[in-house]
């Protein structure tokens, strides 16, 4: 059977995403893990190891941008329409619900593969809510928030909203000199601020999840934007995301006879299945489900603080925190910095909750620990 | 076996919830007191390895049983 150009992107999207869920599974690659070793026991390595990733992705996409192997500017990154006031309420709203929900949206995906019965109403209730937010009711709210707050940058001049662009119009120097200056900066500070930890780079696992991951959002790329690249069947430039994607593979399920699988569907199976084969091959696939009431309610709003913050901050922790900032587009910067701001509140929040105490008291005690001289 | 002084039942719960119960109840326990942690997360091998590196307190025993992981932590 001869494949369709599009089945044949997919089908390698798959095979990363087999290797990805591989990864992650065996590295316990997770993102609401890095910030939560950090605030709950100053651990920042699975911080660095995350930002080894964002590292790698960055200086092997940039480098095929640059070299004019792909165009960047055909990613939904880099668009002209810059929803700052949506990358700032959905980065934050998706950092809260992925701490409530135990992981971000590759962590929810790893985990079902695994056997994890949690992560299954994650899942579900993750994507219907994603799917709500780009086309159903919530889309409503969401078009209230960006409406307003919209900035065309096209009228101040730029022509994306990546960093390199605005520093060459802020400093007038080539769109080449300040893509590479951007480049060296941003990915040189995230590998030296990853490997500063002797932890990342003497432990295997460390490296593997750092590494393995940055390359796989650079192929994802590659894959897209060279292999996918066709005149007369062009694709979506794009590279992994675990939000709205998993939206359109419960849609993709619900209308299999009247529509076709792409990419981004495509990623979300293969890191499933992925996961699902090493816990099967490890021996580590195991059943797990809801401890109490309480751990079903948090994980399901959590799951639509997920649903929705993710498509209003257009991703999450790999989809704008390694694919999009790779683009070096402010947007995924922007976004990035307030998911791991919600994620951090909601760990403080947790934590002081635990004291019985109510809400208001672990908000206050949460608020004088983010302002350490505020009095009440 | 050592004893322990406390028991926390983390079972069925998932990162972050297991290791920010523990940090809440070796707070309140005495110096060189023994927490055992009950708890299914497999993922909480590696956290409590990392917690107990970076907080000082001695990871005394690691077990697994079952589908259960046990842990005893002993506050520094």
């Amino acid at each position: 059977m001869e494949l369709e150009h599009y089945q044949q992107i997919a089908l390698y999207g798959f095979i990363g995403a087999l290797i990805l869920g591989a990864i992650a599974s065996r590295t316990q690659f997770c993102t609401m893990g890095a910030v939560s070793d950090w605030i709950n026991m100053d651990s920042l390595t699975r911080m660095r190891v995350w930002f080894l990733a964002i590292g790698v992705a960055i200086l092997g996409t940039q480098a095929m941008h640059l070299s004019g192997m792909i165009d960047l500017r055909e990613s939904i990154y880099l668009n002209t329409n810059f929803t700052w006031l949506g990358h700032i309420l959905g980065g934050f709203i998706f950092g809260v619900g992925m701490t409530m929900a135990s992981g971000c949206g590759q962590r929810t995906l790893v985990r079902l593969g695994g056997g994890n019965l949690k992560s299954l109403v994650v899942f579900l209730v993750m994507g219907i809510t994603a799917y709500a937010t780009l086309r159903g009711l919530f889309a409503l709210i969401r078009l209230e928030i960006n409406g307003p707050t919209t900035v065309d940058l096209t009228e101040t001049g730029l022509t994306t909203q990546g960093l390199p662009g605005l520093l060459g119009y802020l400093t007038g120097i080539s769109a080449e000199l300040a893509g590479f200056i951007c480049v060296v900066v941003i990915a040189g500070g995230a590998i030296a601020f990853s490997l500063r930890d002797s932890e990342v780079w003497k432990q295997f696992d460390n490296l593997l999840a750092g590494i393995g991951i940055g390359l796989i959002i650079v192929g994802a790329w590659y894959t897209t934007g060279v292999l996918g690249y066709d005149d007369f069947d062009p694709l979506q430039l794009e590279a992994a995301s675990f939000i709205a994607p998993v939206g359109n593979s419960i849609s993709y399920v619900m209308t299999y006879t009247g529509s076709s699988i792409n990419f981004g569907i495509a990623v979300v199976f293969g890191l499933v299945a992925g996961a699902f084969l090493y816990s099967i091959v490890s021996g580590t696939f195991r059943l797990e489900s809801f401890s109490d009431k309480n751990d079903f309610i948090n994980h399901f709003i959590g799951a639509i603080m997920m649903g929705f913050g993710g498509v209003l901050g257009l991703g999450c922790t790999i989809g704008q925190g390694v694919s999009g900032v790779s683009t070096l587009a402010i947007g995924s910067i922007i976004t990035l910095i307030f998911i791991i701001t919600g994620s951090v509140f909601a760990l403080k929040m947790q934590y002081y909750l635990y004291d019985d105490l109510g809400w208001k008291y672990a908000l206050k005690s949460t608020l004088r620990d983010a302002i350490p001289h505020a009095r009440d | 076996m050592t004893e322990a002084n406390q028991e926390l039942d983390a079972r069925n719960l998932n990162c972050p919830l297991p290791i920010l119960k523990a940090k809440k109840t070796i707070n309140k326990m005495e110096s060189g007191q023994v927490l055992r942690i009950l708890a299914t997360d497999p993922g909480s091998v590696k956290d409590f390895e990392a917690f107990a590196r970076q907080t000082g307190n001695e990871l005394l025993e690691s077990t697994e049983s079952g589908d259960e992981f046990h842990f005893l932590l002993q506050k520094k």
